[in-house]
Formats: structure tokens, C-alpha cells, sequence
């Protein structure tokens, strides 16, 4: 007998449900004998034309349609007509979560949507019931997808997933025939996805496919089991057994752990927290959130990881992050220091910090974060493109996850941009991308050991410019001084306790650098290191790379007598030096090539030496702006091939910038993992008159005063000659 | 000359005077975590106060005063020029008022400012009290600085706040400094108000090019970079879709993402067709808007309009027909390659490595052809190179035009202009055999206002390079200063490279200030020696390249002078 066909397309955002739900095909397949298909899009990012007119095959052969988190106009908007345009409507359309245009076009029996989350006037008891329920998700859902709420009541989120977890219960009180049932089944559809465990995205399908498909075989055979539950908020971790709602549990089973497998105990200088999707931990798609973890205890840090509160993480923040406040009677509860449970805050999310996916709130999220006092890092997972699209393009992000995921992260003053992992072609679950996990993990420990050394022993990398590269320009900056800026730098951090010889003066020091033995290499500056080629090749594995584009080693530009030379000065653990140039003097060929492919070895000797022979533990660049965050490489989202990645190495980068030029320093952001910190533009005033302008602007002024013809005549015999003369 | 015409000249000089006199300039560089006790507040207070910023109920003096005094607002003032003595006068009186209200609010304080309005304007204190309060705040933050302590706890790995980035006029809430400056969200972009603004600015320029050329531009070159459009939310995004005759419409979650054509009868002028070559940064930083752009073009391309009303259907059909598809003909969105940056055009010319001028378009269309959008059938393209495209497009290009959004980065401050605006013009010289019209739109002052090059030009350089109140300023910081004046002469000399747009006079008041009077040449060479050097061998080459026809005495002098450097600095080596 052939098996019954039908079909289901799902069109959802992100990476949590593709797995469950290929699980669940096969599972319903086996179980009923079917021949069910599950057709699934991830609608994160606008569909290429191809890929659309497959989706749309598939629709108008679909029985059911879920519609899931969808928020872009564009394939909104395709959606909405060709869901208007079928010729045969599916049996069911369930949409969940989506922008308002879309939860309207929900159709389930005699479900009318607007009524559904509307006020209505209910009936009877049990009417007023299921409204209640309904209008609450439904308000949940609007707070969602709606971007620019401002005020938004703390807690709902913890809230609502309660309300989701006694859903179940209640809704058995709520009959399933007439029409209710429809508001009922719509409810038990939207808890089933909430947890969106394997067993629960089976059962969601089950449960459309009972209830909406007209088959009396499914209808009597089909068994659901009630939704099961995942706590709202608790700490997760590849190695427990289960997760931990309390911290205290998962402190102490940290404990444990470290007795037998040689582990740390959980000390707040050196504890990572890290947000995590709910939806990816509860769907089991967490493979590239085990290996981050696994990095980050590999590089000795220990880790806190927790479910995040997406539309607040301060919730999970405050529960998990943040040590209880002591019962301190008599004392004002302010009065008390927060301690903080973790010394750097990762999310993997890629959404705002306060908002979730469609709006953020960033003054909150940098009031909450400066009172902690912990720096936040938002990492992000290739959601919306494959790993593959990723590596072979030029770009790196597209513009949905540039902008979500980047963009806007920052403005909660989150740093390192990292990709760490996403869906393989194909794929139906994210993985990690294992170099980008260990290098992010030994960057943090780098922040980490800034947090925690002995000032003494911290060495510093500034790095200044010289642009165009002649003598003159030395210590180029927009709008800064940077010798004065940089003499007051090492006052400063000499008086905070770090070792550093400070010059008597601001000119002693640019003496030191500008002078000191430079003629006698023919260089710009002071050489500080000269590098053979063969340490040169020893610490940079990039060396052959480079060659392709600019020759064997040394190469002419930054090098003297077959040595690759360093220019900069050292006083005490603060090294200053000079950022070799692009290296396009002289050089007209290089200048007419549409794509540069390399830094020259000046350059990539520049940083290797901050890195390995000078051994930084921090970079500082001074100033707007060098070159190194423009060398070629992806735009955002590198990968290990990109030179700005490369260049900066595992250092935490640190960069004065001006505050006037927010485009360049986010390049820099993104690009060399900077931390910006802004300095002031100079004072500015009227030009005002000089010379013979301010005579001119007096002989007009009596020019316009008289009515006299005769003087005017004569005024404006001198305001032209005058005029002449300024060339007006 | 009839007393009419003389008048007319008298009041044009007047207000060209006026434009110098009230322009604002940085007046030297910053110290890193210094507080600045001398800095001068008063000019720049003014202009805080001369703005309204609806968003925090701050409401511009000048308004205020005017509407108090009884005159027409003070936005028509500034606009009512050539020639009407009337306006100049009210608008003067204004001016004055406001800047002994701020004068005395620096002094005495909020209540005595005021109280001076209110005697002299009848404007209530009710109404400014906003504005003083903020101008009290940008005081207080001003008198402190905590970048410094930002550093000590960057270095200490703590959390650096967030923070907005522009210039104080543009947006006190820059203040305090020493915080993560960022970007914006690029699917705000463009907020209402940068629409608002850019339809009067393409409007002033349509109408400026109208008047002087007879017609509407067919076809203009834009440049469209992230500096400003994140300051102004995208006011650059804006006017392209406001040339083009389409507004942005936001979706149910308030994002830019779709347009919406303005009919023929509404926009009551043909829409013009734009190229945009954006900067690296733009594309990094404005994805979304980037398909957004790309998504105008095409929508209007393809709309069923007569190709006179419509010259981006005009221009995309003669080219079908010619060859290619539609794909082809309606790439306007061109950028660098993927993970490049700039157009080089700059490192030539500051390295003189260029022979003919053209070379300088080619390698601005060398750098920039890549396309960027989607296909008709959705496919993105990131950086196609498409060479013949960005050809024949500039080929049709009559103006070109940038905005400049800062008082701290005029278009001689820094080499990017001249390497965009100026080399896109250099390309659309070669390609549409004629010099295209070159236009600056300047966002800095209250009403927005598009200048030529050549005017802007003039007038940076009287304000700035020529400026005693500038070099000077610059000066005090020795050593940088002396190497910040070369750098202005050098991107001056940019605009003479890519432009053809600096007069004679202007080197020749150049070698005057600088290098013929003996004592300011000897604190050059005493600060910077290389420096000194490089400016007057800059004076050389524009002479050399034709750039400036110099006097021969002057000349002469030029060239001893700068043997005689050469000589003291191969002595020092």
C-alpha cells in the first residue's frame, strides 16, 4: 500500500529547530507509516531567487505551514502574497512569533486571529479563560516583535515562561470541540515549540497534523504527550549531568568535578559567564557552545554558563552572575558592593544585551554593565549563512547578521566580534569552528591576565603612525598631540605602579624616538630591534603568504642590511613604536592594483615583534588611525586568514580614538578587536577677520550706514581695492 | 555700475565676509586626558544653542529670539541672501543678542542669560531653559576629563561604556569622553529627520544647478561615506533617494528596509539617475542600506515613465539596447574590492606618482568598480568587479557632490576628500569628456547649504591655512603643528591634482604666510625642519605641474629657499 503523503513546510529564523525537526520527519515517518516531508527555510536573511522558487514549490503542496520568528520585511512581505496567491490553501497556517502583517495571517479552523488576541467580549467562563491565556502569550509575542518599546516591565520574561510552564495544566480545562478548540490547540502549538526539545517539536507536528489534516486514520491514532518542560533559567554545562537552577548546585558540583578531573573552582577573577540561546540548549543544537566552553577551561579559565533571559539577560545576570546580596540589617541594601561572580561576560546570543532580536536598549544594558563593572563580549554563530558562504566570501557577515549581530551588540559597548560557529552546508545543526573558539579563548585569557597581573609586570605595546612616512610626520594623529599625549600616558601609568622610564619631557621623548640612532639605519625613527630574516621566518608563519606578493624577505621597505628593522623606543615595560607604512611609496605598480593581497614584511615584522619578542600583554594604538585594522581580510566576522586578525594576534588592542570619527573606529573595532576609547577634538572658535578682511568688514559696515552717494562712492572705490587685493 | 548693482556687490561681499568671520575652526590639538582651562567657549556654546534638538525639548536661541523680536524665523533669515539688507540686518541683531546671552551666560550663569532675553527679546526663561541647561552641561564636562581613567581601566580589562560619536555641536552627548564610541544600527538609517533635512539640501542643490547650467543634472556622481552618514543617521542615503524621487519605508519593526516611489506629479522635476561610489567603511557599516540603494535603482529603472521625466530608465534602456541586461545597465552602488579600503588616488598624488592627470580617475575607477546589491533574481553580489559598468555610468555623470559634516574635517583637514570627490570627478572628466559640476553640501551650519568646490576651497582656506588664529593655534603644539600646515597645503594641492580647483592666489598667499616671510619660515624649520621642506617643495611641484602660475621673482625665491633646506638637512644627516 502506498503511504499516505503530506506535507509540512516550516519557514523560521535561526538554528535551533533544523535538527529537531529532520528528527521529527523521521520519527512521525516511522511511528504512522507515513511519508511525511518537512520542508524547512531559514528565513534569517532575504532568500536568493533560486531557493525562493523552491520554497514556494513546496508551499503550495504543503498541508501545514509554521511560520516562526520570521521579522524581515522582504521575506515577509514575498511570503504574505504568496501565501495570499495559493491555489489550495493548506489545511493549517501557524504562525508564531512573527511581525504583526504575519500573526494576522494565521488560519487554523475557525481561528480568527485578530479575535483571538483582540478584546472581544467573551461569553461564558470558559471563553474568558482561553481569551485570558491567549491575550497574555499574545502580548508576549507583540512585546517581541515590536522594535521600539521603550519600556518594557523587568521580569517578564521569567514571568512568561512561567505562565508557559502551567499553560499545559490550564488549558486542559478548556474544551476541545467547538469553537474554542481552535484557540486551544493554537496554545498547545505554542507550547510544544517554546521548549523546543526533540520530543516537543514531534509532538508539535503531531499535534497540527491530528487536528488539521483530515485523515480518521491520524485522528484516532496519533497519541501526544503532554509538552515537556526545560527550566527558564539555569546554568548549563556539556559536562553535568543535567542543568542547575541554583548556583550554589552548580558551585559546588564545579567543585566536585575538580577533585576528580583536575578542574578549577569557580573564583570570580578568573570566571567567564557566558549567555547562551535557551532555544539551541533546549533543542540539543549546542555543539559549538560545548566547544567554547571546552577552550576556554582548556586556556584555565573557568566558566559559568547560563540560559539567557533574551529579552533582559540582566535576569540571568543578576541570578547567576552577580553574588546575593548579604542580609545586612541596619545598612542601606546600596550601601552594599555587588560583587560580581564573573570577570567578563560572554554572549553568544548576537542579539542586544536589554531587547532581544528586535529592539535594544542600550542605555540599560550600559547602565547595568558599568555598575557591574564586567566587560561584555558578543560573539557571534553564522545563523543566517553557511559556514561555507562565510569562508569563500570577501565579506564575511551579510548584512542581516552585520547588522543584528555586530552592530548592535555594540552599542551595548560589546567587543570582539568573533565567529565561533554555524551550520555547514547542508547542516542541520550548528558546529564549532574550532580555530576561532581556541583563539577567542586565548584572547580572553590575555584580558584576563590584564585583569589580574601585577601592574609591575605588564608590558605595553603602543604603536604611533607616520603619515605620509617622512620625519616630519611623526606622530600623526586626527586632532591630537601625540607626543604630549603619550608623554602624559607614561606619567600616568608610572604613577599607577607600572614599570616605565618617563622622559623629562614631552620633546625628550619624541627626541628619543625621532633622532636616537635612526640615521644611521636611513630610517624614519629610532630602531629599536633588528630582526634577522631567520627569526623572522622562525616566529611568522604567514612569511610564505607574503612573499607571493611582495618578494623574499626582508624586502626593501622597513629593512637595512638584510635585517628587518623595528622602529620605537623603549621606556621600561612600555614600548613605543612606530607602525610601518602601507608601502606604497615609490611603488606606482602597487598603487594601480584594484586588490592588495598582504602587508609587507616591514609590517608583519612590526607586530610580530610586539607580540613575540617584546612579549605584549596589551597593544595601544594612539591616535586616529593607523593602517593595520584597512590591511586585507574579511569585513567583519575574520577568520584566520584575514590579515587584521592575523596582525593583532592574541593581544587585547586598545585604541585612543577621536570622538568625532565613530566610521573609521568601528572599522577598527571590528577589524583589530579594539576597544576605543574616545579623546576630545580640539576648541573651536569663529575664524574671525584677519589682515585687510577686518577692514573690508568695516567699510561695508559704513558703506551700509550712510545714504550718502558720494561717500558711497568713494567707500566702494577702497572696498574694491581691498576686495582685489583678498581676492574676493 | 547703476547705485543698484553696487549695493548688490556691497551686501554680497558682505555676507561672503560674514561666512568667514562666523565659520567655526579647531584651533590647535588635543592633549590625551587633559582639560583644557583656556579653551575659548563662547563661539562654540553659540552653535550648540543655535540648533534645535527636538528629542531633548531643546529649542535654538536664534529661533527663539527671533520669534521674540518679532521677525521672520530665523531659518528664513538665513536664507533671505543676495541682497536683501532687511533680513541681513534682523539676522544680525539676532546674532548679537544670542552671543551676549551666551557671553553672559559663561560669565554669570544661566539666570542672568536669561534674564537678558527675556528684558531684550521677550523670550521667556520658561523657554530657554533647556537650552542653558544644556549648555550648563557641556561646561561641566568640559571642565572635567576622564579618558585618561578610561585607559588606566581599559588596561585593568573593566568595561568601557558606550558612547556616540560626532562632534560637540552635532551632539553634546558625545561628552563625556573616554568611552567605546560606536556605529549605528544600520536599519535605522535613514531617520526621519536626515530625510526631512536631505530634501532641502538636494533640492538647494537641483536648484543651484538648474540656474547655472539650465537644466536639471542628468545624471550625479555621489560619494557617500560612513563618517557622516552615521552622525546625520544618513543623511547621505537620503538625498539618493530623494534625487532619485523615492522615500524609505519602514517595515513592522521600524527598519529601512523598502521604498516607496514619489509620483511624477508630486516630485514635479525629472528623477535624476545617481552613481554612488561608497567608501570601504560605508560598506562595511551600511549593508542593509547598501541594498536598500540598490533596491531605489532598480525600482525606479523599471517604472513606465516617459525617459525625459525619467533618467535612470533613460539611461538603463539606451543601454539595453546598446547590449547587456537590465542587471547590467542598473549597477549604481560600486565600491572597493571586498576587504580593500580607499582609492589610492590619495598615496599618488602625495607621492607624486602620477604623470597625466587622468591617471588619477583611472585609478579611481581601478579601485572602486566593484558592485555591489542583488540581481534580479535576489542573488546578492558582493563586489563584482564591473569595470565597463562604473565606465559607462560616470560616462553620463554632469555633477558630482559630497557632504561635509564637521568643523573638525574640512575637505583640506584630511586627504579623503580630495581621493573621492576629487577623483570621482577626475573620472567623470575623461569618461563624460567634460568636467562634471562639483558640489559640496555643507551640514555643519543651521540651514544646510551647497557650496562649488572652488567656493569651498576659498573659503577653508581663508578660515583655516591662511588663518592666523589657525596656524597660530596649531603652532603652539610645535613639532605637529608645523607638520599639520604641510598637510593642509599638501590636500589643498589635492584639489588642484583632482579638481583643477584652486585659484592662483592661493599658493601664492600660501608661500607669503609661510615660507617668504623670513621669521615665520625660521620657527617652521626651527619646529619641523622635514616638514618646512615638504611644504615648499609642495609649492614647486603645483608650480611644476601647472597648477599655479607663480611670479618669477616669487618663484625664484621659492626654489633658493628650498635648496637652502635641502642643504641644512643633508648637513644634519
Amino acid at each position: 500500500m502506498k503511504k499516505r503523503e503530506l506535507n509540512i513546510s516550516v519557514f523560521y529564523v535561526g538554528t535551533s529547530l533544523l535538527s529537531p525537526l529532520r528528527e521529527a520527519e523521521r520519527a512521525i515517518n516511522r511511528a504512522y507509516d507515513l511519508n511525511l516531508r518537512v520542508a524547512a527555510y531559514n528565513f534569517g536573511a532575504p532568500l536568493a531567487e533560486d531557493d525562493w522558487l523552491e520554497a514556494v514549490r513546496d508551499l503550495s503542496r504543503a498541508d501545514v505551514v509554521f511560520v516562526i520568528h520570521v521579522m524581515d520585511g522582504e521575506n515577509a512581505s514575498r511570503l504574505l502574497i504568496e501565501l495570499e496567491n495559493q491555489k489550495r490553501q493548506p489545511s493549517a497556517v501557524i504562525v508564531i512569533n512573527c511581525m504583526p502583517d504575519l500573526m494576522r495571517r494565521t488560519r487554523m479552523g475557525r481561528l480568527d486571529f485578530a479575535q483571538l488576541f483582540g478584546s472581544v467580549r467573551a461569553r461564558d467562563a470558559a471563553e474568558r479563560r482561553s481569551r485570558g491565556l491567549a491575550a497574555r502569550v499574545g502580548a508576549w509575542m507583540g512585546e517581541q516583535a515590536r522594535s521600539s518599546a521603550k519600556k518594557r516591565r523587568s521580569g517578564s520574561h521569567t514571568q512568561y515562561l512561567k505562565l508557559v510552564d502551567r499553560l499545559p495544566s490550564l488549558l486542559r480545562l478548556v474544551p476541545s470541540a467547538g469553537k474554542l478548540g481552535d484557540i486551544k490547540h493554537y496554545l498547545y502549538l505554542f507550547c510544544y515549540f517554546l521548549q523546543p526539545t526533540p520530543a516537543n517539536i514531534t509532538s508539535m507536528l503531531l499535534y497540527a497534523l491530528k487536528h488539521y489534516v483530515t485523515d480518521e486514520r491520524l485522528k484516532v491514532e496519533i497519541k501526544l504527550s503532554q509538552p515537556e518542560t526545560v527550566p527558564s533559567v539555569a546554568i548549563y554545562h556539556p559536562d553535568a549531568p543535567a542543568m542547575f537552577e541554583s548556583f550554589a548546585a552548580y558551585r559546588k558540583w564545579y567543585a566536585h568535578r575538580l577533585t576528580k578531573k583536575d578542574s578549577k573552582p569557580l573564583l570570580p577573577e578568573e570566571t567567564v559567564g557566558l549567555l547562551l540561546m535557551r532555544p539551541q540548549i533546549v533543542s540539543g543544537a549546542h555543539r559549538h557552545y560545548d566547544r567554547l566552553i571546552r577552550a576556554l577551561e582548556a586556556e584555565g579559565l573557568s566558566v559559568v554558563p547560563v540560559l539567557s533571559t533574551l529579552m533582559d539577560n540582566r535576569e540571568a545576570c543578576e541570578r547567576y552572575f552577580v553574588e546575593e546580596e548579604k542580609e545586612a540589617k541596619g545598612k542601606k541594601q546600596s550601601a552594599l558592593p555587588r560583587r560580581a561572580r564573573v570577570s567578563q561576560i560572554v554572549s553568544l546570543t548576537g542579539f542586544s544585551f536589554v531587547g532581544g532580536p528586535a529592539m535594544n536598549d542600550s542605555e540599560a544594558a550600559a547602565r547595568y554593565l558599568s555598575e557591574l563593572n564586567v566587560p561584555l563580549r558578543s560573539v557571534v554563530s553564522l545563523d543566517t549563512q553557511t559556514i561555507e558562504t562565510w569562508r569563500e566570501s570577501g565579506t564575511g557577515l551579510n548584512p542581516v547578521q552585520a547588522g543584528m549581530q555586530v552592530a548592535i551588540p555594540e552599542l551595548d559597548g560589546a567587543t570582539e566580534p568573533f565567529v565561533f560557529g554555524g551550520i555547514p552546508r547542508g547542516g542541520a545543526e550548528p558546529v564549532p569552528l574550532e580555530e576561532r573558539c581556541e583563539r577567542l579563548a586565548r584572547r580572553l585569557r590575555r584580558w584576563n591576565r590584564l585583569q589580574r597581573a601585577e601592574r609591575s609586570e605588564i608590558r605595553l605595546a603602543s604603536v604611533i603612525y607616520c603619515f605620509p612616512p617622512n620625519k616630519g610626520n611623526l606622530g600623526t594623529a586626527a586632532e591630537l598631540e601625540v607626543f604630549e599625549s603619550a608623554w602624559e600616558m607614561l606619567k600616568r601609568l608610572d604613577g599607577e605602579g607600572y614599570s616605565v622610564e618617563v622622559p623629562g619631557s614631552a620633546d625628550e621623548l619624541r627626541a628619543k624616538l625621532l633622532q636616537g640612532n635612526s640615521e644611521s639605519f636611513g630610517a624614519a625613527a629610532n630602531i629599536a630591534y633588528s630582526m634577522s630574516v631567520e627569526e623572522y621566518l622562525k616566529l611568522c608563519p604567514y612569511v610564505e603568504e607574503i612573499e607571493k606578493e611582495w618578494g623574499a624577505a626582508p624586502g626593501e621597505i622597513n629593512s637595512f642590511g638584510g635585517q628587518l628593522l623595528i622602529q620605537g623606543a623603549h621606556f621600561g615595560n612600555v614600548f613605543i613604536g612606530v607602525q610601518p607604512s602601507f608601502g606604497y611609496e615609490g611603488d606606482p605598480m602597487r598603487l594601480l592594483m584594484a586588490e592588495s593581497g598582504a602587508p609587507h614584511h616591514g609590517f608583519m615584522a612590526f607586530y610580530t615583534y610586539l607580540e613575540k619578542i617584546f612579549r605584549a600583554d596589551a597593544l595601544l594604538h594612539v591616535g586616529t588611525h593607523g593602517a593595520m585594522e584597512f590591511m586585507p581580510g574579511k569585513q567583519v566576522g575574520l577568520s584566520s586568514s584575514c590579515w587584521p586578525d592575523r596582525l593583532t594576534g592574541e593581544l587585547p588592542n586598545i585604541y585612543i580614538y577621536s570622538v568625532n570619527n565613530p566610521s573609521e573606529g568601528t572599522i577598527a573595532k571590528r577589524r583589530s578587536y579594539a576597544e576605543l576609547i574616545s579623546y576630545l577634538t580640539p576648541p573651536i572658535e569663529s575664524a574671525g577677520l584677519y589682515k585687510d578682511l577686518s577692514a573690508l568688514k568695516e567699510l561695508l559696515n559704513a558703506y551700509r550706514r550712510t545714504q550718502d552717494e558720494d561717500e558711497r562712492a568713494e567707500l566702494y572705490a577702497s572696498i574694491e581695492q581691498i576686495a582685489g587685493g583678498l581676492n574676493l | 555700475m547703476t547705485g543698484k548693482d553696487r549695493d548688490a556687490r556691497v551686501l554680497a561681499l558682505y555676507e561672503q565676509v560674514l561666512e568667514i568671520e562666523e565659520r567655526l575652526i579647531p584651533t590647535g590639538l588635543h592633549v590625551f586626558g587633559r582639560v583644557d582651562e583656556e579653551r575659548a567657549r563662547v563661539d562654540m556654546l553659540r552653535m550648540v544653542a543655535s540648533f534645535d534638538r527636538p528629542e531633548k525639548g531643546v529649542r535654538a536661541l536664534t529661533d527663539l529670539v527671533a520669534e521674540g523680536l518679532g521677525f521672520k524665523d530665523y531659518s528664513a533669515l538665513l536664507r533671505a541672501r543676495a541682497g536683501d539688507e532687511d533680513a541681513l540686518r534682523e539676522r544680525e541683531e539676532v546674532d548679537a543678542l544670542v552671543r551676549r546671552a551666551v557671553e553672559l551666560f559663561v560669565q554669570e550663569g544661566t539666570e542672568a542669560a536669561a534674564r537678558l532675553l527675556e528684558t531684550n527679546a521677550r523670550v521667556s526663561a520658561e523657554d530657554t531653559r533647556s537650552t542653558f541647561h544644556l549648555l550648563e552641561r557641556v561646561c561641566a564636562e568640559l571642565k572635567k576629563n576622564q579618558e585618561m581613567e578610561s585607559l588606566l581601566r581599559a588596561l585593568r580589562g573593566q568595561y568601557i561604556e558606550p558612547g556616540p560619536g560626532a562632534d560637540i555641536v552635532q551632539n553634546p552627548l558625545i561628552l563625556p569622553t573616554g568611552r567605546n564610541i560606536h556605529a549605528v544600527n544600520p536599519y535605522m538609517v535613514p531617520s526621519e529627520v536626515a530625510t526631512t533635512r536631505a530634501e532641502a539640501t538636494a533640492e538647494n542643490l537641483l536648484e543651484r544647478h538648474l540656474r547655472e547650467h539650465g537644466r536639471y543634472p542628468r545624471a550625479m556622481a555621489l560619494v557617500l561615506w560612513g563618517l557622516d552618514n552615521i552622525k546625520t543617521e544618513g543623511e547621505g542615503v537620503a538625498q539618493a533617494l530623494w534625487l532619485l524621487g523615492v522615500r524609505p519605508l519602514r517595515d513592522s519593526l521600524n527598519r529601512a528596509t523598502e521604498i516607496e516611489v514619489i509620483p511624477l506629479e508630486e516630485l514635479k522635476r525629472p528623477r535624476i539617475d545617481v552613481v554612488m561610489t561608497v567608501s570601504g567603511i560605508f560598506r562595511d557599516l551600511f549593508g542593509a542600506t547598501i541594498v536598500l540603494l540598490d533596491k531605489a535603482v532598480r525600482r525606479v529603472a523599471a517604472l513606465d515613465e516617459p525617459v525625459e521625466m525619467n533618467f535612470v530608465r533613460r539611461h538603463v534602456l539606451e543601454q539595453m539596447s546598446a547590449d547587456g541586461s537590465f542587471d547590467e545597465a542598473a549597477v549604481r552602488v560600486f565600491s572597493n574590492a571586498p576587504g580593500n579600503y580607499g582609492t589610492n588616488v590619495n598615496f599618488m598624488v602625495m607621492d607624486s606618482q602620477w604623470e597625466t592627470a587622468e591617471a588619477l580617475g583611472d585609478l579611481f575607477v581601478t579601485r572602486k568598480c566593484f558592485a555591489y546589491g542583488r540581481d534580479s533574481k535576489g542573488r546578492a553580489f558582493e563586489g563584482r568587479e564591473a569595470r565597463l559598468c562604473m565606465d559607462r555610468a560616470l560616462s553620463r555623470v554632469e555633477a558630482t557632490y559630497q557632504n561635509i559634516d564637521s568643523f573638525e574635517i574640512g575637505i583640506t583637514d584630511v586627504d579623503h576628500y580630495f581621493e573621492y570627490l576629487g577623483g570621482v570627478s577626475k573620472a567623470v572628466e575623461k569618461r563624460a569628456q567634460a568636467r562634471p559640476a562639483i558640489y559640496v553640501g555643507d551640514n555643519l551650519s543651521r540651514s544646510s547649504c551647497v557650496r562649488s568646490l572652488e567656493e569651498t576651497v576659498q573659503l577653508e582656506t581663508r578660515t583655516k591655512t591662511l588663518n592666523p588664529k589657525w596656524y597660530e593655534g596649531m603652532l603652539k603644539h610645535g613639532f605637529r603643528g608645523v607638520a599639520e600646515i604641510e598637510s593642509h597645503v599638501t590636500n589643498t594641492f589635492g584639489w588642484s591634482a583632482t579638481a583643477d580647483a584652486v585659484d592662483d592666489w592661493i599658493y601664492a598667499e600660501v608661500a607669503k604666510t609661510f615660507v617668504l616671510d623670513e621669521a615665520m619660515l625660521e620657527r617652521l624649520c626651527q619646529l619641523n625642519p622635514h616638514s618646512a621642506r615638504s611644504l615648499v617643495g609642495r609649492l614647486l611641484e603645483a608650480e611644476g605641474r601647472g597648477f599655479w602660475k607663480a611670479e618669477k621673482e616669487m618663484l625664484e625665491r621659492l626654489r633658493e629657499i628650498f635648496s637652502d633646506l635641502e642643504d641644512q638637512l643633508e648637513g644634519v644627516a
